[in-house]
């Protein structure tokens, strides 16, 4: 490949890496029938971190009973054709989420906090300081074999600098990932750059016959013009001959990129369309980010992501399913029913977008033909356990998907009160093979998590 | 120490310094002396002096300043060093060398050096023979390619956006030489290709609504806990305000979200927003909050409202209508709120003093809930607008225009089109496209691929289409490939007969196409409209009168406002503030609405001496400019009310000119201060053209961090110029620099330097003095003739697209001595480049077959 700027080596990379994956095959849609070729290869284990704002009403959330036999409440109602794979966890807790002297903020050091287990530095500064997060640590050892070592997406405005809860840095509530105590990972926000990082600038249409006509035509549209720039390029002088020079390499590297596309069937095509920006309900919202992120595993191109339903102490409102409040002002609710009802409201809707997450694992078809659930480590949670209080202990916390044989669900396990949050992610991190003694204050491993 | 960052350039500055020392010369007039008359001194005098106060550090093996004197030993070695001689000039001149700290030469010999040189550089211009050069051909910026497809189909979609950023040079990005095609460009054409013909011939595509937040970093400002009784009712100028532009890029309706951030006192009314669009109030909307107990918390409270918008660039605010209204009565501001005020907090109640508590236990407990009660206490203020979102479009205009239509179906489009209308259509088209007549051999390919598709199936539109396409990807439209004409004929008349005639036969004419394209893209960044089009048809552009009025009708035409975004904008290096993030702990006053005022007032002030053919010189010393309330207040203007900008005089005032607009003031400030060496170079480079050299290697910089703690940034330069590495160039800057010292780093007066007061005195290298920058405008609008070359080598440069040479000088000399005769009109100076040698020719040499359109 002739490869003229250093941009042009980013793309090409790209889509010669997205179609070395696709030729194991890896979409649905490219598997020619009764293919059995790549069955062979053993999936790889993937993470995956799902964050909401402002905790939950959590009488709603904990399930009434323990081990197998328990009820989901009201919140966790949509999960219930996942029982099997997904594990309620009640205990847990953000010991450095706390105030520890720092008074108000809580927001800011739950969203810090949540993935490192750090007690963030209180600044609204640039001198910024948490930890390194878990996603982060995984992906030290899940990303290398992908593209993309980790991606993080989210479903809200995406701020990085100012003050954002009570002195402390929009950085810290903004950013669950980080790369290192000083270097947060904000989240992507625009589908449509987040599609573009998946797959490039490319214009895709997602009807191959439609694709085959454009390039059949560009390909004669560049014909004449490719004759017409020869004609001229004799009466020219010489730096004139050298920008049609410019503009035939252009023609002619734009030709071979169609002929590839023509030869090469199993060139890949990303199945959604390039989103033009933020949809404008949040349901569309959210379901259009959970499936970049969805594919975005399916062609392995990252193997480690994160995904923030909202930053934390977001006020976001929910007319779609009838409240119009802001959140975090309702989640204030001063134990009044209504307002409690209208906070469980918002975490049910939550979880049922996690429910998507988890029917599209289940139906998208991994690279051994089982589906992508079974290769997952997933964690859907919140480090605040209940707005009103601002607690950060008995945090409302989910575990799901298969871990290749090494998680089983259906099950709600209660730890005691108080045991680090940082200890599930240090039992994952075992499974996934990153060998590490510690995630912020963690102090062991959890019990139970496989049956 | 060296002063942070270096005011390095990123343009190509290949040739530029051939300027530099010829404006000098163009203030110091040069007696020719008869040949030979240099040749015994070199040796004598010139060789020893050098030897004597250069060589030591401008030798072969130091180099320094990439200048080495020990090669010229001889006379005919002295004769190649034209360049080198120049810049001695101006160094010896400004007393910029030898160094401070060096021994300075008997002024005798430096006289008797500095003629020499001044003779041998006449001699060297003498001999280069004035010459038209030659553009090279010249591809559409974005910009130009966005203006042109709007003209050409009349759908104004901005397909270049998406293209990759134009490279500049010369200080501007619509240089031939520099701007190149890259792959990714030439799918970007194909895909814009196809969005432009699409548009045009069926409407826009139909676009999915999608949400675009505008939210900027929270406004600081002063909390007050009593209303105001005298403020800005409208909100749009006080920081509780939120402002931004936001493209629409289709007609259509759209939801405006606005939601708020902050308090409002228990028992206030509701907070009344204006929603603005493009100054003019459209709609209010109320927007309240239960009170949690302590206040009404209205953080995250939003409201929508649909509008309909039409196409295009809309300002947008969203500001609190009286501020200070509704508020309880026990605030005391105007039109207090009717709803019940709660009762005073009681301390004694909210202490729950026990019983048996001592008298101290009582008063530090009622002590306690004072404190409380004041700390919980409201400001009259705090409430401000958090974000806006547009949301859409909906119901948006689709379909395309009868206008694009008709631009392109020129046979009448009916049921049935007879065989010949493919031509017809695409004939007309290409001719349009490609900015001059075309004949039917280039043609026929279109028509083949129309053919071609007409036989796949497609509809006549579509095929049509598919031709178009290929047009619009085409050399011939994507670059202006310039044609001359057959023969050379000299015209008499004005400029252009600038001592061409007995040069080189190559020496041509552009083609009256190309000249009515160089017209269109210098005045207006588009292709030549059907008028000028017609002219070049007639063959009568270039008759007496006819181009005069075709300039002067150009720049009447509102399309001349692109003079303004893509000359201005970059002369005055206005792109440049919307990039520019000054401090927000510093400044934060500097919002959105600051920012968008700010621009326009220059962009405003630009267009009034386009417009109304005033002088150049008051771009140095007008005392007239263009404000709006926010700006005016913003300088302490008193009596300009509202969000129109209108024009006021700054008598009085100590601004004058464009030299003290807060956009220059801002552009060549850093983020945290102000910096005398970005404002000395950016007065030199673009009013003087005077090109500050990058610094030498290995120069220590200055500790930011140090910058205003022990002294002023003055006192600290003046320290950095006792190093005579840094003073060559820096006794330059440093002192145009001071002159600005009384406005910060966005612009705004200051009589202290932090704790320091301010000193904007200086003196120029030349010995002139002057206290503050209205002195320092008045030496330069004093003696113009420099800045109407520096005005000139811009324009000429933007108008030809190529980067200026040594031969160009005597048309750059010519230009600015003709418009000095009335006061240097804007219409003279575009009228006499218009009529310049370079613009009017080009040197056909190594030109075997021009693309000419008549074979």
């Amino acid at each position: 490949m002739n490869v003229l700027t250093g941009k042009r080596l980013d793309r090409r990379s790209l889509l010669k890496g997205v179609g070395a994956a696709l030729a194991l095959p890896m979409l649905d849609a490219m598997v020619p029938a009764g293919a059995t070729a790549a069955a062979a290869e053993a999936a790889p284990l993937r993470m995956a971190f799902a964050y909401v704002p402002n905790g939950v009403t959590i009488a709603d959330w904990t399930p009434a009973g323990s081990g197998s036999s328990f009820e989901f409440p009201r919140i966790l109602k949509p999960l219930e054709p996942f029982r099997n794979q997904v594990s309620v966890l009640t205990g847990l807790a953000h010991y450095n989420a706390e105030a520890l002297g720092d008074g108000g903020g809580d927001h800011a050091r739950a969203g810090a906090c949540f993935l490192t287990g750090v007690h963030p530095k209180k600044t609204a500064g640039a001198d910024i300081h948490a930890g390194i997060s878990v996603d982060q640590i995984a992906a030290k050892t899940l990303g290398t074999q992908s593209r993309l070592p980790s991606l993080e997406l989210g479903c809200e405005d995406s701020r990085t600098v100012g003050n954002c809860d009570s002195g402390y840095s929009c950085a810290y509530t903004n950013s669950i990932s980080w790369a290192s105590p000083t270097t947060p990972l904000p989240p992507e926000t625009n589908p449509r750059l987040a599609f573009e990082r998946l797959f490039g600038t490319e214009d895709f249409s997602a009807d191959p016959a439609t694709r085959a006509r454009r390039a059949l035509l560009r390909r004669s549209i560049l014909d004449v013009v490719n004759e017409r720039t020869q004609q001229l390029m004799g009466g020219l002088g010489a730096n004139d001959k050298r920008k049609m020079d410019e503009y035939l390499t252009g023609v002619r590297e734009v030709e071979r990129r169609i002929q590839m596309v023509e030869s090469d069937h199993k060139s890949f095509t990303p199945p959604i369309e390039k989103p033009s920006g933020i949809p404008e309900t949040y349901t569309e919202y959210v379901k259009l980010m959970i499936d970049l992120q969805v594919l975005a595993y399916q062609a392995d191109i990252t193997r480690v992501s994160t995904l923030v339903l909202g930053r934390e102490g977001s006020v976001r409102t929910y007319g779609e399913i009838g409240v119009p409040d802001p959140h975090h002002p309702l989640s204030h609710h001063r134990n009044i029913p209504e307002l409690m009802d209208k906070i469980s409201k918002i975490n049910t809707f939550h979880v049922s977008l996690f429910a998507y997450f988890l029917d599209k694992l289940q139906n998208t078809k991994d690279s051994d033909g089982s589906p992508l659930l079974d290769h997952m480590m997933i964690v859907y949670g919140s480090a605040i356990c209940d707005g009103n209080s601002h607690s950060h202990k008995d945090l409302p916390v989910l575990v799901s998907g298969g871990g290749n044989g090494q998680l089983s669900g259906g099950r709600h396990i209660t730890y005691q009160s108080g045991t680090p949050m940082t200890n599930l992610y240090l039992s994952l991190l075992d499974r996934a093979g990153a060998q590490v003694s510690c995630v912020g204050d963690s102090t062991g491993r959890l019990p139970y998590l496989s049956a | 120490m060296h002063l942070g960052r270096h005011p390095q350039s990123t343009e190509i500055r290949r040739r530029g310094f051939l300027l530099i020392a010829f404006l000098l010369l163009a203030v110091t007039p040069v007696m020719a002396a008869p040949a030979g008359a240099n040749s015994e001194r070199f040796a004598q005098s010139v060789q020893p002096f050098l030897q004597k106060n250069c060589v030591m550090c401008h030798n072969a093996k130091l180099k320094t300043a990439e200048i080495d004197f020990s090669q010229f030993k001889t006379d005919s070695d002295a004769e190649q060093g034209t360049e080198t001689w120049e810049k001695a000039v101006e160094k010896l001149r400004t007393n910029a060398m030898p160094p401070a700290g060096l021994p300075r030469p008997p002024q005798a010999d430096m006289d008797v050096v500095l003629k020499w040189m001044d003779t041998a550089i006449a001699r060297a211009d003498e001999r280069a023979k004035s010459e038209p050069g030659r553009v090279t051909a010249h591809r559409l910026n974005r910009a130009e390619y966005n203006n042109t497809v709007r003209d050409l189909v009349g759908v104004d979609i901005r397909p270049a956006d998406e293209f990759p950023q134009d490279d500049s040079g010369y200080g501007f990005d619509n240089i031939g030489d520099v701007l190149s095609i890259s792959p990714v460009l030439m799918e970007r054409y194909l895909t814009a290709a196809d969005k432009v013909v699409h548009a045009s011939l069926y409407g826009p595509e139909k676009l999915k609504p999608v949400v675009v937040r505008h939210q900027p970093p929270s406004p600081k400002f002063p909390l007050v806990d009593k209303p105001l009784m005298n403020y800005d009712l409208t909100g749009l100028n006080l920081p509780n305000a939120l402002h931004t532009t936001h493209w629409f890029s289709v007609e259509g309706d759209y939801t405006f979200r606005i939601a708020l951030e902050g308090r409002r006192p228990n028992g206030s009314e509701p907070v009344q927003i204006g929603l603005w669009l493009d100054g003019k109030l459209v709609r209010t909307l109320d927007i309240d909050a239960p009170s949690d107990g302590h206040s009404i918390d209205l953080f995250g409270m939003q409201r929508e409202v649909k509008l309909h918008v039409t196409q295009g660039d809309h300002w947008i605010a969203a500001s609190i209508l009286r501020l200070y209204e509704g508020l309880p009565p026990s605030y005391g501001g105007p039109n207090p709120s009717k709803r019940l005020e709660p009762p005073p907090p009681d301390p004694k109640k909210l202490a729950k003093i026990p019983a048996n508590a001592t008298p101290e236990q009582t008063a530090t407990a009622i002590a306690a809930a004072q404190e409380k009660i004041k700390k919980s206490f409201v400001p009259a203020n705090r409430v401000y607008v958090h974000f806006v979102e547009v949301i859409g479009p909906y119901n948006e205009k689709l379909g395309p225009s009868a206008e694009s239509r008709k631009l392109i179906f020129i046979c009448g489009h009916q049921e049935k089109h007879d065989a010949d209308c493919p031509r017809v259509i695409l004939t007309h088209f290409a001719r349009r496209a490609f900015r001059r007549p075309v004949t039917a051999p280039e043609v026929k390919p279109y028509v083949e691929l129309y053919a071609q598709a007409r036989q796949q199936g497609s509809t006549f539109d579509d095929a049509i289409g598919m031709a178009l396409q290929a047009i619009l990807v085409s050399p011939d439209f994507l670059f202006r490939l310039e044609t001359q004409e057959p023969t050379l004929k000299a015209r008499s008349n004005g400029l252009h007969n600038v001592s061409y005639a007995g040069t080189d036969s190559g020496i041509q004419p552009i083609s009256e196409y190309a000249l009515a394209s160089r017209l269109s893209y210098f005045l207006w960044s588009t292709m030549p409209d059907a008028e000028l089009m017609h002219c070049a048809e007639r063959h009568v552009l270039r008759k007496p009168g006819v181009l005069e009025a075709q300039v002067e009708r150009m720049l009447k035409d509102p399309r001349s406002k692109a003079l303004a975004d893509n000359f201005a904008g970059q002369w005055l290096e206005l792109r440049k503030l919307e990039y520019d993030r000054p401090d927000h702990d510093k400044f934060p006053q500097f919002d959105e609405y600051l920012r968008m005022s700010m621009r326009q007032e220059t962009e405003l002030f630009f267009e009034d001496i386009v417009h109304n053919n005033r002088s150049i010189l008051d771009f140095l010393n007008s005392k007239q400019t263009f404000l709006n309330q926010k700006l005016a207040e913003f300088y302490g203007i008193p009596g300009v009310e509202g969000t129109e900008f209108r024009p006021v005089s700054l008598n009085g005032t100590n601004r004058s000119g464009v030299l003290t607009q807060a956009s220059v003031l801002t552009v060549s400030s850093y983020a945290t201060r102000t910096s005398p060496v970005l404002r000395g170079k950016w007065v030199l480079e673009n009013m003087l053209n005077s090109l500050i050299p990058p610094p030498p290697p290995n120069v220590p910089r200055l500790d930011e961090e140090t910058v205003g703690l022990g002294a002023s940034i003055r006192t600290q330069m003046e320290e950095h110029r006792k190093n005579p590495m840094c003073a060559s160039c820096h006794q330059k800057m440093d002192p145009i620099g001071f002159a600005f010292e009384n406005y910060n780093a966005i612009g705004q007066w200051r009589e202290k330097d932090g704790k320091w007061p301010v000193d904007a005195s200086g003196k120029l290298p030349d010995g002139r003095t002057f206290v503050g920058a209205l002195q320092l405008e008045q030496i330069y609008a004093g003696a113009p003739t420099q800045f109407a070359e520096c005005v000139t080598v811009k324009l000429l440069t933007y108008a030809l697209g190529r980067g200026l040479e040594r031969y160009d000088r005597p048309a750059v000399k010519a230009i600015a001595q003709q418009i000095a005769a009335d006061k240097y009109r804007f219409d003279d100076l575009v009228l006499a480049i218009v009529n310049s040698l370079p613009f009017e020719m080009r040197n056909g040499a190594n030109v075997a077959q021009g693309v000419n359109h008549t074979t």
